[in-house]
């Protein structure tokens, strides 16, 4: 609750809503006691005194009514009718949502239609016919803008519900011996609530604006009673000679609503998870570069060359180091692997190459990336626009989420082709089919033309390969493109990524966490962890006789085919948080052979340019490894 | 050896494009005629691929789902979860997801205690020595009962799901890929603790995974599921070590290994049937290199001795 | 593609009858009878006991609902009394009216709402965020009829660019130039609250995508910002925005009650209103099924456009 309220009041605009409404609430709540004049004594001698006349403040209406005593009754009116409507359409609608969205089938099918059919009105023709049948008044008024409200609370709380019906600790709540009626009240309930309390505040302007409609039609208060709907639209016949009637009540109404919206907009945001973790940041064109310290040069006769690249994320006050200084490169033709568990920085590594780390939060903030020569660290973006896809291109994990849900697989493919190359649309797509057709997949013709849900996922992650081929790149970084399949399905994918390297003497950057894809596949692997590459080397070296701890225990805790049922070798303890790394090596708190020493200062990676590592005591000596 | 969960027949259909009234247009098999018996003490694997059915047939097990046809019989007697607080107590589910199996909006003892305070009706006292006895076992500190979910890794998370299935102090657990969402040095953990809670509680598994290191590494006898069928069973070590079937053959070469070359064990592209129009005959004729005339024609029958396969045309 | 058309209008059918069975069942709960409010001062026993026979109400209420679900399905709505002329064509005539009115704000609040939210979102933080955030904030607080009548005092009092009221000039031609003056005002007054609600969401639809996997996708293609933000972002925005439209179709409609009134604009919203207050029953039922019933059929156009938008949907 605390937590609430000083998100709350760190938006600076929810906090001005939420002063001006408690400020207007407490106001409506002393009106009895203030010495106002009765604001329905009317007194045709004073009618339409000016604002500022004695005795009258804001002046008089066209009965010679105090209109400042009126604007105070009425926005007491207004406010209290508003809230009413939210509240009752709020609790019916949630309950009717929650039913069907728990219990489904047909319950739910039922409920729906019924909810649609309501929804199939223009909401005030019901609202109308509500009023028409119960008779003028406001407290019709309030039952009328409840019900057309009630709709459309049900639809979205239900939404909400089936969401969670379907998590897995709904289904434990069962196996722990619950009732429906007690997974309604303990398990959805406390997880719909925030929802509910969201799309009440955003409604709430709402309903005190429907209700003063209504008035303002003459349906709601009737005279002499004014909330300030009504006084609206009594002024409305003196608008021309006296427009201080009118502007009046009608500002007072959009200072309400106003502050009601902008204290519902901090509301749903203070209580939204997403909106808190900043999840809905648009991520920009390319990465944002900060680099302090100086760009270093690049070495050696690597196509590609990763010298000492930093990429932090930047999430409110806390700095994660998600790459800690990586140097690596990759020649023409070579494939390297660079293998590490989730977290340890390797996706983010890739994606750095080419600027597409999702910023805000994350920023480059050293190093450098040599491609050919160039350093891509801070380059101008249409430099970098014109590299990727054409020089340096990219392969995803999930082909599902990767291609674009609503075009066809033929004309992406043919974008990718002529955002590159000025070539006729005949050509692109002639080339296209010929990718499909390179890549293996039958019946590539036909295949053109279908949308990436009608394909399997393998056939998508082959569409994912042709596309990253479209313009012949020279380096290939291809991140987890195997992890969502299937295994058989990864066998496939696996030796036609083999094949095509070959054939084309591509540069491929691997990232994997899977020891026998790297095996397989890759020519040199790079360990990493917490953000740092540990050790790196010929595959075959680093597997048959892995130097540094880290690596030689994760080898041995992977469950291999053939060896039957055993005690597994497990590592001890959590990969540390990379927004708070220990001093030293970053895996001494779960390595057996630390000492005070590993624990100290920076441990540089060592050792010859084909193989080294990062680590005081290493399993094998590197020189007696070669 | 008594039996501890005995299948027969069992199978699942969904009904696709369901009407408010009137007949669904097709139907999937999800799980076809499946029989099975895991004895008691023993760790039974399950692998397949997606789309296998494996998920389907363990959430009928703890009756999550209502089995179209067949029977299940716990530990001798029919499933009946008429009456949650009873069924509880006699089997139990791990979850894949071990975060979005925890309610995020209860803490870590109102998420154990449930099962103690609904299934056997402790008191506060006794609720808490009781959660003391199960942290200890799957090696949580107590200090985090507290907390809420969020605020724990996958690996964290994933025994608290298990001491939530502990709790209900049930002798039959169906482990529903409970690694395959950690890190493989957090993965041996649990698997590590999963085997240690077997020996010392005498627990009953039912292992499912899509990893066949994983299964070969915990299970004593191994089921393989293709496209909703039982294609072979048998102990671990001879499914694994010599497949009858030609399709756990392919899914053994299939596994990345460390020292194998790569090679694509299918030369040929292929898909899996399509569940709404399944083919005749076996399913799995079409990327199979030893089909013949027969496969079109009829389904084959588990057979065999033990080690059983469901293949008219078995790899010797 | 013509089939799930047909699909979609064979749909519909229980939805209008639903409509008519609802519309019915409040009317029906009207206390008193309309025989009083129809005679006023005249309602005599034996007059009352006419009327009643000349309009049915002697019958039990689901014949009557029959009846009246018959004679509207042969065109015939029923006699307004109160105007005394056949309820169909007084709301044909005036939903014409509304249509123009309603139409189009509903096009301006689509156009700017769309072109609003997309901008707001490509530049998230930036000035032209800020400044439509704002404006969209001021725009779903003020409600509809004062805005109306601040446009009138301003643009049409003050500054006299446009007429004060109606929807043609009470002498002179009426061709489309006069139309689009009197037009104007109200059109915009509607169309603010709208406009500002689909910019909303407009914007955090393209929020939500923007943060998608194959936005990354087309990025690493090397597709240019823009085609970036208009071809792949916006497209599969869309999905969702579409839907907003189609309800913010209904709130246009449904607004355009209080700005016909502002607006002394002949539109079948006054229409009700004064139907409502003069408790001419049959009109107001004929108006809000017919009412209703067109908003049902723009609701299928909505489901094609989605359909066809989308691959994903079912045709």
């Amino acid at each position: 609750m605390m937590g609430f309220l000083s998100l709350l009041a760190r938006n600076r605009l929810a906090l001005a809503g939420l002063v001006v409404m408690v400020l207007v609430v407490l106001l409506a709540l002393v009106t009895p006691l203030l010495p106002l004049a009765d604001p329905d004594v009317t007194n045709t001698g004073d009618r339409f005194l000016p604002p500022f006349s004695e005795g009258a403040l804001l002046g008089t209406d066209h009965l010679g009514r105090d209109l400042l005593s009126r604007l105070m009754w009425g926005t007491r009116l207004s406010l209290a009718v508003g809230f009413a409507a939210a509240v009752i359409a709020a609790v019916l609608g949630a309950a009717v949502g929650i039913v069907a969205g728990y219990y489904g089938g047909r319950t739910d099918n039922l409920i729906m239609r019924g909810v649609d059919m309501l929804m199939a009105f223009p909401y005030i023709l019901l609202a109308l016919a509500i009023v028409a049948a119960l008779g003028p008044g406001l407290l019709n008024a309030l039952i009328a803008v409840a019900a057309v409200n009630i709709p459309f609370f049900a639809r979205n709380i239900r939404g909400i519900t089936v969401g969670i019906a379907h998590k897995e600790f709904v289904d434990a709540a069962k196996l722990a011996g619950m009732g429906n009626g007690r997974i309604i009240l303990t398990e959805i309930l406390p997880n719909v609530i925030p929802v509910i309390v969201i799309a009440m505040s955003t409604t709430v302007g709402w309903m005190i604006l429907e209700t003063a409609g209504l008035s303002f039609l003459g349906l709601g208060s009737q005279p002499p009673q004014a909330d300030l709907g009504s006084m609206l639209g009594e002024a409305r016949s003196a608008l021309i000679t006296n427009p201080h009637t009118s502007v009046v009540p009608g500002v007072m109404i959009l200072v309400i609503v106003m502050a009601i919206n902008l204290l519902g907009d901090g509301v749903r945001d203070a209580l939204d998870p997403r909106l808190r973790s900043g999840a809905l940041t648009r991520p920009m064109a390319s990465t944002t570069v900060r680099r302090e310290g100086p760009v270093p040069e690049a070495q050696g006769d690597a196509v590609l060359d990763l010298r000492d690249l930093q990429t932090q994320f930047h999430v409110k006050d806390r700095v994660y180091r998600a790459v800690g200084g990586v140097s690596l490169g990759v020649k023409p033709g070579e494939c390297l692997g660079i293998i590490g568990e989730s977290g340890s920085g390797k996706s983010v590594t890739a994606l750095s190459v080419m600027g597409l780390v999702a910023s805000p939060p994350g920023v480059i903030t050293g190093g450098a990336v040599h491609y050919k020569g160039q350093d891509l660290v801070g380059a101008p973006y249409e430099t970098l626009r014109d590299l990727r896809g054409r020089e340096v291109s990219y392969i995803f994990q999930d082909p599902l989420a990767t291609l674009h849900p609503l075009y066809k697989v033929g004309d992406q493919l043919v974008e990718a082709i002529r955002v590159h190359h000025r070539v006729p649309d005949k050509e692109a797509r002639q080339k296209a089919l010929g990718l499909l057709k390179d890549v293996r997949i039958p019946n590539a013709e036909s295949r053109m033309d279908s949308y990436p849900h009608e394909m399997s996922g393998g056939m998508r992650q082959r569409v994912g390969i042709a596309m990253s081929l479209a313009n012949d790149p020279e380096v290939i970084i291809a991140d987890e493109p195997t992890t969502a399949l299937d295994v058989t399905v990864q066998a496939q994918i696996l030796s036609l990524l083999d094949t095509l390297r070959r054939e084309k003497r591509l540069a491929i950057v691997f990232i994997t966490h899977d020891f026998g894809v790297v095996a397989q596949l890759c020519d040199r692997v790079a360990v990493m962890y917490a953000g740092r590459i540990v050790e790196e080397g010929p595959t075959q070296a680093v597997l048959d006789a892995p130097a540094h701890p880290y690596t030689a225990r994760l080898i041995a805790c992977v469950p291999e085919l053939g060896e039957g049922k055993r005690q597994l070798h497990a590592i001890p303890g959590l990969p540390p948080a990379v927004n708070d790394l220990p001093p030293g090596c970053a895996f001494a708190p779960r390595c057996d052979k630390a000492e005070p020493a590993c624990k100290r200062g920076e441990i540089a990676l060592e050792g010859t340019a084909r193989r080294r590592v990062r680590c005081i005591h290493p399993e094998t000596e590197l020189e007696a490894a070669q | 050896m008594t039996t501890a969960l005995r299948l027969e027949n069992l199978s699942k259909t969904f009904a696709v494009g369901k009407r408010l009234f009137g007949a669904p247009k097709g139907h999937v098999h999800a799980v076809h005629p499946v029989s099975l018996e895991v004895a008691e003490g023993e760790t039974m694997g399950i692998v397949g691929e997606s789309g296998c059915g494996k998920s389907t047939l363990a959430r009928m097990l703890v009756g999550l789902l209502e089995p179209t046809d067949g029977t299940i019989e716990i530990a001798g007697k029919p499933l009946d979860n008429a009456d949650p607080a009873v069924f509880g107590k006699r089997i139990q589910y791990v979850f894949q997801d071990p975060i979005s199996s925890l309610n995020p909006r209860k803490t870590i003892r109102q998420i154990v205690e449930a099962p103690l305070k609904l299934l056997h009706g402790m008191d506060k006292a006794q609720r808490d020595d009781r959660i003391r006895e199960i942290f200890a076992q799957v090696n949580l500190r107590e200090e985090f009962l507290d907390r809420y979910p969020h605020e724990f890794s996958g690996g964290q998370a994933q025994r608290i799901g298990i001491a939530r299935a502990l709790a209900a102090e049930a002798r039959i657990l169906i482990l529903d890929e409970p690694v395959s969402a950690l890190d493989v040095s957090v993965q041996a953990q649990v698997l590590n603790l999963l085997a240690d809670l077997k020996k010392r509680l005498g627990l009953t598994y039912l292992f499912i995974s899509h990893d066949l290191a994983v299964v070969e590494a915990v299970s004593d006898r191994v089921a393989v599921l293709y496209f909703g069928s039982v294609v072979e069973v048998g102990r671990a070590e001879d499914v694994f070590a010599r497949p009858r079937h030609p399709y756990t053959r392919l899914l053994a070469e299939s596994a990345p290994v460390v020292g194998r070359a790569l090679t694509a064990p299918e030369g040929r592209e292929t898909e899996l049937p399509d569940p709404l129009n399944p083919p005749k005959g076996c399913a799995f004729r079409a990327r199979c290199p030893n089909a013949g005339a027969r496969c079109a024609e009829e389904e084959p029958m588990l057979e065999g001795d033990g080690h059983l396969a469901a293949c008219f045309h078995p790899v010797r | 593609m013509g089939s799930y058309i047909l699909k979609r209008l064979v749909s519909a059918i229980p939805v209008l009858l639903g409509i008519t069975v609802i519309v019915f069942a409040i009317m029906a709960l009207i206390p008193g009878d309309p025989a009083t409010a129809i005679l006023g001062s005249y309602a005599t026993p034996e007059n009352v006991e006419k009327i009643n026979r000349d309009l049915g109400l002697d019958k039990p209420a689901v014949q009557r609902y029959f009846i009246w679900l018959g004679n509207m399905l042969q065109g015939d709505f029923g006699r307004s009394f109160s105007l005394n002329r056949p309820v169909l064509d007084e709301v044909l005539e005036r939903f014409g009216a509304t249509l123009a009115l309603a139409g189009t704000s509903f096009v301006l609040c689509a156009v700017f709402g769309v072109a609003a939210g997309v901008v707001s979102a490509a530049r998230q933080y930036g000035f032209a965020d800020k400044a439509i955030t704002f404006a969209v904030l001021l725009g779903i607080s003020i409600p509809s009829f004062f805005l109306g009548m601040m446009m009138i005092l301003i643009f049409a009092v003050q500054l006299r660019w446009f007429p004060v009221s109606g929807m043609w000039p009470v002498y002179g031609s009426r061709d489309l130039m006069t139309l689009v003056q009197h037009l104007t005002l109200p059109a915009i007054a509607l169309a603010v609250v709208a406009t500002g609600v689909v910019a909303r969401l407009s914007r955090s639809a393209m929020l939500e995508v923007l943060r998608q996997d194959f936005i990354r996708t087309a990025r690493a293609k090397g597709v240019p910002e823009r085609g970036v933000i208009w071809r792949h972002a916006l497209r599969a925005a869309m999905v969702s925005i579409i839907p907003v439209l189609g309800i913010q179709a209904g709130f246009v409609l449904s607004g355009a009650v209080y700005i016909e009134i502002v607006f002394q604009w002949p539109g079948v919203g006054r229409m009700l209103v004064d139907a409502i207050l003069t408790r001419d029953i049959l009109l107001v039922q004929g108006g809000v099924v017919f009412v209703a019933a067109c908003y049902v059929l723009f609701n299928i156009v909505v489901d094609v456009a989605q359909s066809l938008l989308d691959p994903r949907i079912k045709t």
